[in-house]
């Protein structure tokens, strides 16, 4: 199934959005289509990665949205022709199965997706978290070809991963130039403080901006 | 809007093929999928941290309800997502430069696709039908698909090396702290913000700013 490459998912949605003014609009935005409210929401409360709702989903790698308003036409001589709705485009790589993510996800920003898909056809149908698995497959369309460019290791293992690689560089930096024993004696005030073969913290925090913000779990400072 | 989440840059494209020549474009995506020749011009292109294509034609556009109209199109469409790290111009080259062929396969029979070389055309091919991202979430904004790629190395060696020097004596742990350093030196360096990235996350700031005397207010 293109959908995958090895333990990475491609999903892709095209999620219909409804024509017209909706009964219920964001504060400021009444009399807009669904489609402005749709873009709002995105660009306006979203906001980007350093305080995405998307942070808060396990092992999101990457995800965006768009709106497709149209197709575009390439010009004479070739055919004009239209959408009849315009599409929210939602796409996401992800570590794991379909169902476990989207579980996930329901469970982590169930308001603010459903927020954000409550102007799209056939919504309404939502009430839990199985019925939103099936709504969102209604949506998704099958990858012709994915490919993956990364390492195939759960989220966590890879915000370690560089969690690690940036305290070890700082180590190497700091510590040329010393003998054997201040190096050994370092490193392993390194390693109890970095915990390598601990997942869970130190780490570094999904989406976060700045060096200043990047890392959390780490219960004290000094070594490295 | 923004097409950049810290290091990675989101690129959307649509372009339309005729249903006739689409079937084409599938096989070469499934040649690709299951023969790793084809690909491996993409696996030099590191700075890739995902990318996709999907091809629909009108009547695989979801459909939830009788209220909203079927879709009638009578071309197939060929939609393009990347995740890559650099600029739109350093990524359009990359693939331009060093994957011609393959690109070129990739967009046969797409509507008015000028091939990949000259590049002059193929920007303007791409920009037309680019679509700009309204929201993009990128769980490592400090990190290169490089980064992400030594940082698993680095980890594994470190590793490695904790158990293999558990013992050692303080002569016996410098040797294999060089030989450690010698099999990472591509791979330790410290990450940083760019210029880009700089830019992005200087237009978050200022909003935050601009927000956060009217919240105390």
């Amino acid at each position: 199934m293109a959908n995958q490459m090895g333990n990475a998912y491609a999903l892709t949605l095209l999620c219909p959005i409804r024509h017209g003014v909706p009964q219920q609009c964001p504060e400021g935005l009444g009399g807009q289509t669904s489609a402005a409210c749709v873009r709002y929401l995105l660009q306006d409360v979203m906001r980007v990665s350093l305080d995405s709702p998307m942070a808060k989903v396990p092992n999101t790698y990457l995800s965006r949205f768009y709106i497709l308003e149209d197709v575009p036409y390439q010009g004479k001589p070739a055919k004009l022709e239209h959408l009849g709705s315009n599409y929210l485009v939602f796409c996401a790589d992800f570590h794991g199965d379909l169902d476990t993510w989207l579980t996930g996800m329901w469970n982590a920003i169930q308001p603010e997706i459903c927020g954000l898909l409550q102007y799209c056809f056939g919504f309404e149908s939502v009430h839990d978290c199985a019925s939103f698995i099936t709504w969102i497959k209604k949506c998704q369309v099958e990858t012709t070809f994915f490919f993956d460019g990364s390492t195939d290791e759960p989220l966590a293992v890879q915000l370690k991963n560089l969690y690690l690689k940036q305290e070890f560089s700082k180590f190497v930096y700091a510590n040329q130039g010393n003998g054997p024993e201040t190096i050994q004696a370092n490193f392993r005030e390194f390693v109890a403080l970095t915990q390598p073969d601990n997942i869970d913290a130190p780490t570094w925090k999904p989406g976060a901006y700045g060096l200043d913000k990047v890392v959390s779990g780490l219960k004290t400072q000094g070594a490295g | 809007m923004s097409n950049i989440a810290g290091k990675a840059y989101a690129m959307n494209v649509v372009t339309p093929l005729r249903w006739y020549t689409a079937w084409f474009n599938k096989l070469m995506f499934w040649v690709s999928g299951h023969f790793n020749f084809v690909t491996k011009g993409l696996q030099t292109l590191s700075l890739i941290h995902y990318a996709r294509w999907v091809v629909i034609d009108g009547s695989q556009f979801p459909r939830l309800s009788d209220k909203q109209p079927p879709e009638e199109l009578k071309y197939t469409y060929m939609l393009f997502f990347s995740n890559f790290n650099g600029s739109w111009d350093q990524y359009v080259d990359s693939f331009s430069s060093a994957i011609p062929t393959g690109l070129n396969i990739f967009w046969a029979f797409n509507i008015k696709y000028p091939c990949s070389v000259p590049m002059l055309p193929f920007h303007r091919y791409i920009t037309a039908n680019q679509i700009w991202t309204d929201h993009y979430y990128n769980a490592y904004p400090m990190a290169a698909s490089n980064d992400v790629k030594a940082a698993q190395r680095v980890r594994n060696g470190l590793l490695g090396f904790i158990a293999d020097t558990k013992d050692s004596s303080a002569q016996d742990f410098q040797l294999k702290y060089n030989q450690l350093l010698m099999t990472l030196q591509h791979d330790v360096s410290q990450m940083g913000p760019n210029p880009i990235v700089s830019l992005s996350a200087w237009a978050v700031e200022d909003r935050l700013r601009k927000e956060r005397p009217a919240a105390g207010a």
